[in-house]
């Protein structure tokens, strides 16, 4: 904003003990940065992939996240919509976020264009302990639009590749046509140390399609990645999820291994606004990433 | 600290002094043949003779409906701003010791990690004067949830009527006490003055808090048949939430035109079919029990275990309120009895 910076925005995380609320200005947890809208990629019908850069240069320069948090995105006028960040903490310099035109505020997002201005909120939740899994064997698990969160994860670790052992990634799809981020399949596809699986649900092959053809859980279980030394991720259609899990169990993964990411719908991102909460436990502050075992503690809310 | 005592007649003084400071005076007051918390301007606006006003004081706090940002929308300037929040001081005459009770229930929703000033402001410029009852209705069920109707939790001042329509005035808090000594003209200092005995709340026989929260703490059952069997006749039309002193939950929505607008923060309820549903379609409390059930969880379970703050101060409103007469109390009866 021109002049003096009147009010704070974005994570809410701005440090302010001792001062006396008469004395400062309001500290407005819902105020999102603005951001530009600098690249569009259409991944698949209705699907894009948004990369953002923050307008303000020191929100630019400081901001930082870690693989798995997520974040409130604002079309002006339609409201805000809870994503993911869809990029990895090892590219600097802005932050991608992938949707599926659908409701109010996406199909707000859908009609902006390169140059736009949009908001963000955030990062908020907690992230996968990437860190942890150092020299450990990783398979990741997607179907459809849950690989966005996924692929910050799986970009972190390649440009971490050093730190880690084998890099599998089983990804499906409905259609050929709904497989987002084709060309970073075929990048990865591409690459000596990982291992990719594609699929798709049956009726959903081209002719010239060369994946597998079947559902995610059943095409996981032919991939028979080894349990030893490993740590499974996971993401998809909650349906996926529940049938990944029993794939992985019969792999020989304990629920310790296996970490997933759940998101429900939101409006604050901050604890307060009462939607997000799976029986007592709040995704949005102790979210999204848990093991398996956690999420086999809480209440059946899914 | 002494007790003071405040002379009826002398509460017009008080509400002129206020107001004329630019203060808010709340108290109960007649609307459309109800008795609401609602501000007046002048001591005869006020209602003395009431149980428990229909609205709980929260709007006060945390209004319904209230902008946070406002948006511009311009070829090349897109832009938002956040509204500053200059909150008035609000006393709130006649409060019931239950509805005070759940101020600490809202500002521990409203602070836990990332701090809400929309209502800490507010928060902080009310002044909760309760006026302890000395009559219940057939709702009230302070004393089974552990309160009691002269309790002074979450009051700064607690008023407590004497046979003369005048009060004994205990002063609670130290913003309860500043308050008393700005106004010292008016809250005097005499001692001996006996007040009313307050009312008799019977303890709901059968309901024991320890063993609701047990049982619920249990995931298992979660999965009782009994949940859809108490709340089948619930309707989900939301009363209950909008008239409940600590629901808390909201919306974050735009309105305005195609060039600016604002965003604000409304009142919203769980027991919306819409609350949680996600665009996918997937909505994980897609049928009514189980958003009766989450309410139900949040006043047991979430509140106590998570805020350490009470999830339902026993003011009754959402029994009065209810169209199908689901009464919480019997479904807390039902758990208790529950192995």
């Amino acid at each position: 904003m021109p002049g003096k910076i009147r009010y704070n925005r974005g994570n809410g995380h701005d440090k302010r003990d001792g001062v006396s609320l008469e004395e400062i200005v309001m500290n407005n947890i819902y105020l999102p940065y603005l951001t530009t809208i600098e690249d569009i990629y259409e991944e698949a019908p209705d699907v894009r992939t948004f990369r953002l850069v923050f307008k303000d240069q020191n929100v630019r320069d400081s901001f930082a996240f870690k693989a798995g948090q997520f974040g409130l995105y604002s079309a002006f006028g339609a409201g805000e919509s809870t994503f993911c960040i869809a990029s990895s903490p090892t590219r600097k310099g802005y932050i991608q976020c992938t949707f599926r035109k659908g409701g109010r505020v996406t199909s707000a997002l859908s009609d902006l264009g390169i140059g736009d201005t949009m908001g963000f909120r955030g990062p908020y939740g907690n992230w996968f302990p990437i860190d942890e899994w150092k020299g450990k064997n990783i398979v990741f698990i997607a179907g459809g639009i849950g690989l966005p969160p996924v692929r910050s994860v799986i970009w972190n670790c390649i440009d971490r590749r050093k730190d880690f052992g084998d890099i599998t990634i089983v990804y499906g799809a409905k259609s050929v046509a709904d497989l987002v981020y084709k060309n970073e399949l075929a990048e990865w596809g591409k690459m000596s140390d990982v291992k990719l699986v594609q699929a798709v649900d049956p009726g959903g092959e081209t002719p010239d399609w060369k994946g597998k053809v079947g559902f995610v859980p059943t095409v996981l279980e032919q991939a028979a990645p080894s349990p030893n030394n490993a740590v499974a991720v996971t993401c998809g259609p909650p349906i996926m999820i529940k049938f990944v899990l029993q794939a992985l169990n019969k792999l020989g993964f304990s629920d310790e291994q296996v970490y997933t990411t759940l998101e429900n719908k939101m409006k604050c991102g901050v604890g307060k606004c009462g939607r997000c909460n799976v029986g007592d436990v709040y995704i949005c502050k102790e979210g999204p990433v848990y093991t398996a075992a956690a999420v086999k503690k809480m209440y059946n809310d899914f | 600290m002494a007790n003071k005592f405040l002379k009826k007649e002398t509460i017009g003084k008080l509400i002129d002094a206020l107001t004329s400071e630019g203060s808010i005076f709340v108290a109960p007051k007649m609307d459309a043949r109800q008795v609401v918390y609602a501000p007046v301007s002048r001591m005869e606006e006020i209602v003395f003779d009431y149980i428990v006003p229909r609205n709980p004081f929260k709007e006060f706090l945390f209004p319904q409906t209230e902008p946070i940002a406002v948006f511009t929308i311009a070829k090349e300037a897109v832009d938002m701003k956040g509204v500053e929040v200059n909150a008035k001081e609000t006393v709130i005459f006649g409060s019931r010791p239950c509805d005070a009770a759940s101020v600490a229930s809202l500002r521990s929703v409203f602070n836990w990690d990332l701090k809400d000033e929309f209502y800490n402001r507010r928060e902080d410029k009310a002044v909760v004067m309760s006026v302890a009852c000395t009559k219940a209705d057939d709702a009230c069920f302070c004393t089974t949830v552990n309160l009691a109707p002269d309790s002074p939790a979450g009051s700064d001042i607690l008023l407590k009527e004497t046979e003369s329509g005048d009060y004994v005035v205990e002063v609670i808090t130290d913003k309860g006490k500043k308050f008393a000594e700005r106004f010292g003209n008016i809250f005097e200092d005499v001692s001996a003055k006996k007040a009313k005995p307050a009312a008799d709340v019977k303890r709901i026989k059968g309901i024991d808090e320890k063993k609701i929260k047990e049982w619920l703490k249990d995931t298992k059952n979660y999965e009782n048949p009994l949940w859809a069997e108490l709340s089948r006749k619930c309707i989900g039309c939301g009363a209950c939430t909008f008239a409940c002193p600590t629901c808390h939950c909201f919306d974050i929505v735009d309105e305005g035109s195609a060039f600016e607008g604002e965003r604000i923060k409304n009142w919203d309820a769980c027991q919306f079919e819409f609350f949680t549903l996600h665009t996918s379609g997937h909505n994980p409390r897609d049928t009514q029990y189980k958003r009766w059930r989450n309410r139900f969880m949040c006043k047991f379970n979430f509140y106590p275990n998570k805020f350490k703050s009470y999830g339902c101060v026993g003011c009754g409103r959402c029994i009065r309120v209810c169209p199908v007469r689901l009464d919480i109390t019997e479904v807390m009866a039902t758990i208790s009895v529950m192995e």
